[in-house]
This record gives C-alpha cells, sequence and structure tokens, in this order.
C-alpha cells in the first residue's frame, strides 16, 4: 500500500503544480516543453500507483523513469530558484515607463 | 505558496523509494517489508478502485457544476455581437455595469455592441463569462460584413477583460486591438517597457 499512496500523492501533487504552471498560458506565458515532459512524468508516476497494487517491483521501475522524467523540469527549477535566493541583489534603480495595465484574464473566443 | 516545495520534496522522496526498490532485488523466501511489500490484497485493490472511481466522478461532476471558471454560472456560451466603425485601427474598449449607460440591445440570441468611432463604449449590461462564441463585424453606410478573429487574415487580437478600482469602485472591461498583426505587434512593442 506505501508505494501506492507515495506515488498517487506524488502524481497528483505535482500534476496539479504542472498545471498551474501551464495554466498561465492564458495569460500569455510562453510554454515551457520541460513543464510538458515533467507532466507525462506525473502521468506516468499515477500509473505506477496502480501498477504498484499488482506488480510493485514493476511499478517502482515504472516510477523511477517518471520521477526522472519530472526531475528534467524540477532540477533546473530547484538550482535556478537557488541560485536566485544566493545571488547578490543588484543595486541599480530602474525607473521604467508606465505600462499599459493589463489585468485579468483572456476570454476564450 | 507551499506547493512547488511540496511537490520538490514529495519528488525527491518517490524517486529515491523507487530507486532503492528498482536496484535491489527482494531476496527470495524472505518476510515482506515496508520497502519492498508484497502485491496488495484483494480487498484493498477493491477498496482503492471503488474510492478512484467515485474520485472521478466528484471531480467530473465539481467540473461540471463549477466550470473552468467559478464565475460561470450559467452553462450558455455568451454570444457578443461586435460592430466596429469601417476603418477603425486601435483598441476598442467596453466598460461593463456602469450606471445610467444603456443597456446592451439583443438581436437573434447575441448581445449587439455598436462600437462608436472613438474606440470605446459604455454599457450597464453586465459582463459575460465563460466559454465565448463572439462575432466581429465591420459597420458603414453601406452595410455591415464580418470581421476574420482567426486565420491568416486575422484582424482582431490581443482580447483580454478584467477589473480595475476606481474612485467610482469596480470597473469591469474589455479590450481587444483591431488591425493587422503587424500593427497590434507594433502597438504592443510600445506597450513594452525599455530594457536598460
Amino acid at each position: 500500500m506505501l508505494p501506492f499512496v507515495l506515488y498517487f500523492v506524488t502524481g497528483v501533487v505535482t500534476g496539479f503544480h504542472l498545471y498551474t504552471l501551464l495554466s498561465f498560458a492564458v495569460y500569455g506565458a510562453p510554454v515551457n516543453w520541460l513543464e510538458l515532459v515533467a507532466l507525462l512524468g506525473s502521468f506516468c508516476l499515477l500509473i505506477a500507483a496502480f501498477v504498484s497494487l499488482f506488480r510493485p517491483a514493476g511499478a517502482a521501475r515504472l516510477a523511477l523513469v517518471a520521477c526522472l522524467l519530472m526531475w528534467c523540469f524540477y532540477a533546473p527549477a530547484i538550482a535556478k530558484t537557488v541560485r536566485a535566493r544566493f545571488a547578490r541583489a543588484t543595486a541599480s534603480s530602474q525607473v521604467r515607463p508606465p505600462v499599459r495595465a493589463v489585468s485579468g484574464h483572456f476570454t476564450t473566443s | 505558496m507551499i506547493l512547488p516545495y511540496l511537490a520538490a520534496v514529495l519528488l525527491a522522496i518517490a524517486t529515491a523509494y523507487s530507486a532503492v526498490v528498482s536496484f535491489r532485488e527482494r531476496p527470495e523466501g524472505s518476510v515482506p517489508t515496508w520497502i519492498f511489500p508484497e502485491r496488495t490484497n484483494r480487498p484493498a485493490r477493491k477498496f482503492i478502485g471503488i474510492t478512484t472511481f467515485i474520485l472521478l466522478i466528484a471531480a467530473g461532476a465539481w467540473l461540471n457544476i463549477n466550470g473552468v471558471n467559478p464565475n460561470a454560472k450559467n452553462s450558455a456560451p455568451r454570444s457578443f455581437r461586435f460592430l466596429i466603425p469601417e476603418g477603425y485601427r486601435g483598441w476598442v474598449r467596453v466598460e461593463f455595469e456602469i450606471p445610467g449607460a444603456p443597456a446592451l440591445p439583443m438581436e437573434a440570441g447575441h448581445a449587439v455592441l455598436k462600437i462608436p468611432p472613438s474606440g470605446s463604449l459604455t454599457t450597464s449590461s453586465h459582463e459575460q463569462y465563460g466559454w465565448a462564441r463572439d462575432s466581429y463585424f465591420v459597420y458603414s453606410n453601406s452595410g455591415m460584413r464580418p470581421i476574420p478573429d482567426t486565420g491568416p487574415a486575422r484582424l482582431i487580437w490581443g482580447k483580454i477583460n478584467g477589473e480595475e478600482k476606481g474612485s467610482s469602485g469596480i470597473r469591469k472591461y474589455e479590450e481587444f486591438f483591431v488591425g493587422t498583426e503587424r500593427e497590434y505587434k507594433e502597438q504592443v512593442e510600445q506597450a513594452k517597457p525599455k530594457e536598460r
């Protein structure tokens, strides 16, 4: 039961996280193909969760492949976050012209 | 926001666990442990199967009730018919729920928004959310003709809607650009902040 819970919860949480990231495309954010690869990994992890009920060893191999797919996105993302956090803050003042305010969301047409 | 951290931690645990189970075979005849469990028994599989089925049904029902957009309470798609003056190029803005402004007339199930030459229209009607089936027409003294909003000859760009807080309260608006792709991109470039 442990592998099922672990794979299932990880698949759902990472899948939801990636879905929220991908949904920013509605606001015009570019879609990173690594996000799509990681989303495929989440889906594979959910499959591995159900396979683990019957074949725990086979499911573990599938889960490992799925996790590696997800690390394709998460590893660079974590590295960038850590680097940005520990990077020295630049002390430059920037004066920017007012930008056209675009708040809200795109309609689906 | 805790979600990215939770996802990363769970992913690390799942990776470590699956790697250990993949690369370390359980010795023949050994007692199952929490790392190397046996296949799940039949009642547990049944329970998981039924629970998953109920969860899927519940998720489907929730999406059906709330829609993709929580503001979309009605299932009927919105249908605006935008009438744009002949030769107009630039941004069109429609402000909704403006007290004293005229309501949008309805024609054959479509709310008609006749944009004046200024490109700005105010109405007391409510903004509609959800799936949209909007159509665009150019009007002149000689009549009306449709404007393509998709495809290579597309003339409608950058459609947004949103809310603005002002002195008179929250103003709901909708905007889009009328023009060629090149004209739209030039507009966007002009609006972008200049990087140093």
